[in-house]
């Protein structure tokens, strides 16, 4: 597959939170200001790339051999658990300033269900390694756009003058809605 | 044979996982970083463990 057909694909066709409906939580949890959002966004691109890399390597490499590609699941769990935690100690021993950024959002990370989809996503396709990087930088960095774009509006959303059966997050699945609508129209792009 | 591989694996990530986690709770945090508050103004996630050490 062209490479760049695959990032454009997963940035804006398949967007991984307003086509899949996957990473909900922290879309709706993280975007009410957009300080917020951008650490958590940064966190997302930077765990998902670690994080699949890995998992890659770890199929490929360990299961496929050892005829163990029913573990999959299990195996991308703990790995991604385990790549969290490393990552959070690594950024605290060497970068104090990342640390300050990022260290908040890095254990909510584990949770956000896309990085598991992006890891399993890439052995299902049947990547290379080459097109596991692409779209291991693709997705998140499609969950960041997107992320960025609903903050900014829900921040002005908050100052806007919504009727009261429609504040909080009825308006925000309304924008959810209307913002999924309009990147549907990305589907002709490639 | 493949079971036990299989189980070996398993067991060797969940090891990992619990030294990993351990050395991570024992690094200092970085100077300037201890009083470090997360925003959670800004996030809707309530049963975070981050947000229920700020409550406390």
């Amino acid at each position: 597959m062209n490479l760049l057909t695959l990032f454009l694909s997963a940035l804006l066709i398949n967007n991984v939170i307003l086509s899949k409906f996957i990473g909900m939580c922290p879309f709706l949890g993280v975007s009410t200001k957009l300080s917020s959002a951008i650490g958590m966004g940064l966190a997302v691109i930077f765990v998902i790339f670690g994080a699949s890399c890995l998992s890659w390597a770890l199929y490929y490499y360990v299961l496929v051999p050892l005829g163990l590609e029913y573990m999959k699941l299990i195996c991308f769990i703990l790995l991604i658990a385990a790549f969290v935690q490393f990552v959070e100690m690594f950024v605290k021993k060497n970068s104090p300033s990342l640390y300050k950024s990022l260290g908040i959002y890095l254990p909510l990370i584990t949770t956000n269900c896309a990085v598991l989809y992006v890891a399993l996503d890439n052995i299902t396709q049947g990547y290379n390694f080459i097109e596991t990087v692409v779209n291991s930088i693709a997705v998140p960095a499609g969950f960041m756009l997107v992320l960025l774009i609903f903050a900014t509006i829900r921040e002005r959303l908050a100052s806007a003058d919504v009727p009261d059966a429609w504040k909080g997050n009825p308006i925000a699945f309304v924008v959810a809605a209307i913002m999924a609508i309009a990147f549907s129209a990305f589907a002709g792009l490639v | 044979m493949r079971v036990l591989f299989g189980i070996l694996i398993a067991a060797a990530l969940l090891g990992v996982n619990a030294w990993l986690y351990i050395a991570n709770k024992n690094t200092p945090v970085p100077e300037g970083c201890e009083n470090l508050k997360p925003d959670c103004s800004g996030c809707g996630i309530t049963d975070c463990a981050i947000r229920k050490k700020e409550e406390e």
